[in-house]
């Protein structure tokens, strides 16, 4: 009897905390594979193997980064199960328009634009550093890379975005 | 001194640094700062443009007699023999959403604050014990959660019976839970979240307001049930932002 009370008390504290981190790792999944039903689908697969090795989170706080490997995981099994065709980044642009064009306002939708054509090894750091609110270290950590490498990489990426955004780079450092 | 190309190197990696030697250099040339300033107005466009519109099917409530299977316990879990990616049901949750644009008058769909509010009430059901507690938590406790935020209640506040900073949107945010004549009222001081003005929203069993506070962000209140109007959590939200006193 207190083992199914645990159970379920364990199954609601485990679906509060997927609920309440799902849009992040929604969003995540989606500037990772620039793609809103691939990311639904790598998401909830995620949610599955997270609930299945849930034993393994040993503690709550580490819940993002944990879910958040999970779903870098999935997202690389998709691709070791299936073999996408090759698509260019115009038209991944044009094919997810309705939701990339949803800002109010047209510069929000330019950045957005432009975060879409950057290069996989510049758009991770940076979306795990903004929108997921790594430090240095965890985003160094979670793609097994250096400190100075992920730097370097947050710094390119930057660079980018504000060149392709019409920003005023002259006093940007040249590498 | 730090050379300006290191430090314009070093800010563009990381615009929100706290490194001692970063602060030095930007206090003492103006032109780093004007640099720095500039860089920050897009890093707000950067967190904006990232936050996309994402939509999510909230928790259904659990059984509480017996255990059920793991596909009618998530909320995320996929149903037997569903094809996810059948374009049929991406028509259908479309027409449902244009279907909902048009009935609603465009209520809850696009714009980025609602998927503030969506993420708010998200964040809530993280925390449900938050609603259990009607004693006062202590002042210390409290002090602890406000002083990252640069904030402190006036004493007429109200009693403050959960006090936690949380993990929200990649920042850490305060979250209470005041006493109040109408019931218990969930406050996320949400600094770091701009709203152009006030948003109701009801959503999930809770009923809200998000109002704007001029140089700080907003401030996320919420009550849970409907038998309280929106009018009067906006006037609490009136009494929340002015017992709050900001000190930066």
């Amino acid at each position: 009897m207190n083992d199914e009370a645990g159970g379920i008390q364990r199954r609601t504290r485990f679906q509060a905390l997927c609920q309440s981190l799902r849009p992040d790792l929604l969003r995540f999944a989606f500037w990772l594979s620039r793609d809103r039903a691939l990311a639904e689908d790598v998401v909830q697969e995620s949610m599955l193997r997270a609930w299945k090795a849930q034993d393994s989170l040993l503690d709550e706080s580490a819940a993002k980064p944990w879910l958040l490997t999970i779903v870098r995981r999935e997202y690389a099994r998709t691709f070791e199960r299936k073999r996408f065709p090759t698509v260019d980044v115009d038209e991944l642009v044009a094919k997810e328009e309705p939701m990339l064009a949803a800002a109010e306002e047209q510069d929000i939708a330019d950045v957005r634009a432009a975060i879409m054509k950057l290069p996989d090894e510049y758009r991770e750091p940076l979306v795990l550093q903004v929108l997921m609110g790594f430090s240095t270290a965890e985003i160094a950590r979670e793609l097994d890379l250096s400190g100075p490498a992920v730097l370097t990489r947050l710094f390119r990426a930057r660079r980018r975005l504000r060149a392709a955004c019409g920003e005023d780079t002259t006093l940007d450092p040249q590498e | 001194m730090m050379e300006h190309t290191d430090y314009r190197a070093s800010i563009l990696a990381d615009p929100h640094s706290t490194d001692a030697e970063l602060r030095a250099h930007r206090e003492a040339c103006a032109e780093c700062r004007d640099f720095t300033e500039r860089l920050l107005r897009f890093e707000s466009r950067l967190e904006r443009a990232l936050r996309v519109d994402i939509l999510t099917k909230a928790a259904e409530p659990l059984p509480t007699d017996e255990p059920q299977p793991v596909a009618d316990v998530l909320p995320f879990a996929r149903k037997a023999g569903h094809d996810a990616r059948a374009p049929r049901r991406w028509m259908a949750i479309a027409a449902s959403v244009l279907l909902g644009v048009a009935v609603a008058g465009g209520i809850w769909l696009t714009l980025p604050q609602q998927s503030l509010a969506a993420d708010v009430v998200a964040h809530m059901a993280g925390e449900p014990e938050a609603w259990q507690r009607t004693e006062a938590v202590a002042d210390s406790e409290l002090d602890q959660v406000l002083k990252d935020s640069k904030l402190r209640l006036k004493p007429d506040a109200g009693v403050v019976s959960y006090a936690s900073s949380c993990a929200f949107r990649g920042h850490r945010v305060p979250h209470l839970v005041v006493q109040t004549p109408s019931g218990p009222v969930t406050v996320m001081v949400l600094v770091h979240e701009s709203v152009r003005k006030p948003m109701r929203f009801d959503d999930e069993g809770y009923r809200g307001t998000i109002v704007p506070v001029p140089g700080h962000g907003s401030i996320a209140v919420l009550m849970r049930g409907l038998t309280v109007g929106s009018g009067e959590i906006e006037r609490i939200a009136a009494r929340v932002d002015d017992s709050i006193v900001w000190t930066r």
